[in-house]
């Protein structure tokens, strides 16, 4: 009896005593408990890379139970939105993804994600992070077109007019005339007619982000209520002067790659391009180049669509949402967000970095990046159509490359402008 | 037993080969076919069906019409470059020239190991028109360049002329090895009857080298309009307005920038029948020769 009493007891005690290991245990994994989390991001090493796995890093080091792995997806928003379809139909998608403007709708109506609305109404209790960090003019860029917002803006750019002022001394020509388009014009037919060289480069690649900002800097809209209206007056006008500038050979017509080749070694005298070029041209220009803000046409005013992207979660699970949540908002810190525009050229997104001492001091040093800041406050959202917008960006294209080759503009842009109403039903 | 085993073997042993290729060539290129039938953007849940509309509009619309067009003139171009050009100098290696065979060799065949990007990037700055150092050199003799990249026509040239460097070397050596291994005793019984050189190589060479031959050119037309591809997304992205566009691209294009399967998948697939038809070819004479041997 007395026997069995022990065995019994013994019995109970060990069970006892594993399950205070077993609590021990899962109290301690508990503390410990690490959430995996993907960031999906589009810069290559000589594009900010070093930076975003400098600030990952840093990330890690300071919260033990978040790790983010970044991943580096090659040929920028396009493509992690292709690897990012293959993530979706295999099931297995990042926590969180940097999407570029042009695909707003397009990400927002074919993944699932979480709006930051939600996330911060979830994990913080109240909308205050995003309200003090961002003003009304930067959220609606990362708005999709039912007014919802995607994710949060990340990186911002904005057209300049970079200029050779070499060439400009050269031939006394007055910085401020270059203000208007057509100031731009005159001073290109002087540069032309005395030595023979172009006047303008307008960016031309895989987009008409430049172009857009041409018309709308002439009172264009690109669109309105979700339908193109670019086939305006003012519209027509604009690309008018384009081609206008391209057919007397004061502006260079010609991939983006060779355009911006052409400006540094000092045959173009003005770059009609991203503020993300600054560094670049900083770099390979051998002669005293600047950025001044973006020329509008006389009676109107510099109005620009704006360029970057956003970031968005995609996580499905809530721990990893919390965590990408958390992620984010060590990425919009101050010192996150302007230790990241140093390292890619792009502009801060939140109010408090645009303001911050450090910021400041760093465009001191960077005088270009001063128009592009200044831009800031004239800027729209990239448009994105609600249906089809990236074949409506291709009728763009086709109509930028069709009177670019000395098509009617009129014709062509009302024909594109038809094209892309079509598909908006 | 053995005889059993026999029969089963050889089926066991290509187990690997038919499984990779079912999942890699025949499954993918059924579910194309699938595809051409359907509008869907890629990944949303339904994909409506449309019918033919998708093969209509690959020949009805502007756009792909200019690209088939401007894929004929591709094939033209590259034939020339990449074909007739490298026979012709590899006849004159061989024949015409006894020294520095192995030399020329090497020389030509350095460009194909480097990555197209890279030939792609280096010919648009040699080739800039405004700025690059060719356009310095004409400008200093009183010349200027042409904007080759705003000329449709031009630009296929150019797209050309960079594969033309990459595959000139392998094209090359592949066409000196087949003329090398015409028998000796053939040839130099034809120099014994005094027959003049050019109707040796008119009426001997290149007939018994026509298999080589035919394999360099379908590997030429298939392959190039392949490596075409890298230039074109790298300098011109296939304007300007799809003048230097070809099938291969306008199917990346519509799947990939623009993503309309459909429209893609049924591009791709008429692209599949063309490749089917000269490959059908190049197995007739390549294959048939081989037949004549046996």
């Amino acid at each position: 009896m007395n026997k069995k009493f022990f065995r019994n007891l013994s019995v109970v005690l060990s069970l006892l005593a594993l399950t205070f290991i077993f609590a021990g245990c899962s109290k301690k994994s508990s503390a410990n408990e690490v959430t995996k989390i993907t960031y999906w991001h589009v810069n290559a090493q000589t594009q900010g890379g070093a930076t975003v796995d400098q600030l990952v890093k840093k990330f890690n080091d300071t919260h033990k139970n978040i790790k983010v792995t970044a991943k580096y997806n090659p040929n920028m928003y396009q493509g992690l939105m292709q690897n990012l379809q293959s993530a979706q139909a295999s099931g297995k998608v990042p926590d969180i993804v940097q999407v570029g403007w042009a695909y707003d709708n397009y990400f927002a109506s074919n993944f699932k994600y979480m709006t930051p609305t939600d996330a911060a109404k979830k994990f913080d209790g109240s909308n205050k992070f995003i309200d003090t960090n961002f003003n009304k003019r930067s959220l609606s860029f990362a708005k999709d077109s039912t007014g919802k917002l995607v994710g949060l803006p990340y990186s911002l750019s904005t057209p300049v007019l970079f200029i050779n002022k070499d060439i400009l001394a050269k031939y006394n020509i007055d910085e401020n005339s270059l203000q208007t388009c057509e100031g731009v014009k005159e001073a290109s037919q002087k540069i032309n007619q005395q030595s023979g060289k172009y006047g303008l480069y307008i960016q031309e690649p895989g987009d008409t982000w430049a172009q857009q900002a041409l018309m709308l800097s002439h009172g264009a809209d690109i669109q309105k209520n979700g339908k193109a209206t670019f086939a305006s007056k003012q519209g027509i006008a604009a690309y008018k002067y384009y081609q206008d500038m391209v057919n007397s050979k004061l502006a260079l017509h010609t991939p983006w790659a060779q355009g911006m080749d052409s400006f540094v070694k000092g045959d173009v005298a003005m770059a009609f391009t991203t503020i993300a070029q600054a560094s670049h041209i900083k770099k390979s220009a051998s002669f005293n180049a600047a950025a001044i803000v973006a020329p509008h046409f006389k009676g109107s005013k510099t109005v620009v669509p704006v360029g970057g992207s956003m970031l968005s979660i995609t996580a499905q699970d809530e721990k990893q949402q919390k965590a990408a949540w958390e992620f984010e908002k060590f990425m919009y810190s101050n010192d996150s967000t302007v230790t990241w525009s140093k390292g890619t050229g792009y502009l801060p997104s939140t109010k408090s970095a645009l303001k911050s001492a450090d910021f400041k001091d760093y465009v001191k040093q960077n005088p270009m990046l001063q128009p592009a800041v200044d831009t800031l406050d004239n800027a729209i959202p990239w448009t994105s159509f609600p249906q089809k917008g990236l074949q409506a960006e291709q009728a763009m294209i086709d109509a930028r490359d069709k009177i670019l080759s000395g098509s009617n503009v009129s014709s062509t842009l009302k024909s594109a402008q038809e094209k892309i109403n079509a598909q908006q039903k | 037993m053995l005889n059993k085993n026999n029969k089963i073997l050889p089926f066991v042993y290509l187990l690997p080969t038919a499984i990779l290729l079912t999942i890699f060539m025949i499954i993918p290129i059924l579910y194309t076919f699938y595809l051409s039938f359907f509008d869907w953007n890629l990944i949303a849940p339904t994909k409506e069906f449309v019918g033919l509309k998708n093969y209509i509009e690959v020949f009805t619309d502007p756009v792909n019409q200019k690209v088939i067009l401007n894929t004929l003139i591709y094939i033209i171009f590259l034939v020339i470059l990449n074909f007739v050009i490298p026979y012709f100098i590899s006849l004159i290696v061989k024949f015409f020239i006894s020294k520095m065979q192995g030399t020329y060799k090497v020389l030509f065949f350095i460009p194909s190991l480097f990555s197209l990007v890279v030939g792609a990037m280096i010919f648009t700055w040699i080739l800039n028109p405004v700025s690059g150092p060719l356009a310095y050199i004409l400008k200093a003799i009183g010349l200027t360049m042409p904007n080759w990249s705003n000329s449709g026509i031009l630009a296929i040239t150019v797209i050309c002329l960079i594969t033309n460097w990459k595959v000139f070397g392998y094209n090359f050596i592949l066409l000196l090895t087949g003329l090398g291994s015409i028998p000796k005793n053939i040839i130099d019984a034809a120099r014994i009857d005094g027959i003049p050189k050019w109707r040796l190589v008119w009426n001997v060479i290149l007939p018994m080298n026509r298999g080589i031959a035919i394999y360099v050119l379908i590997l030429t037309i298939v392959q190039g309009l392949q490596y075409v591809f890298t230039p074109i997304n790298v300098i011109t992205t296939g304007g300007p307005y799809y003048g230097s566009s070809n099938v291969i691209y306008q199917t990346y294009l519509n799947a990939f920038v623009l993503y309309k399967t459909g429209t893609s998948s049924a591009l791709a697939i008429t692209t599949f029948l063309i490749f089917l038809i000269l490959l059908f070819l190049e197995i007739k004479f390549v294959e048939s020769r081989d037949k004549d041997y046996v």
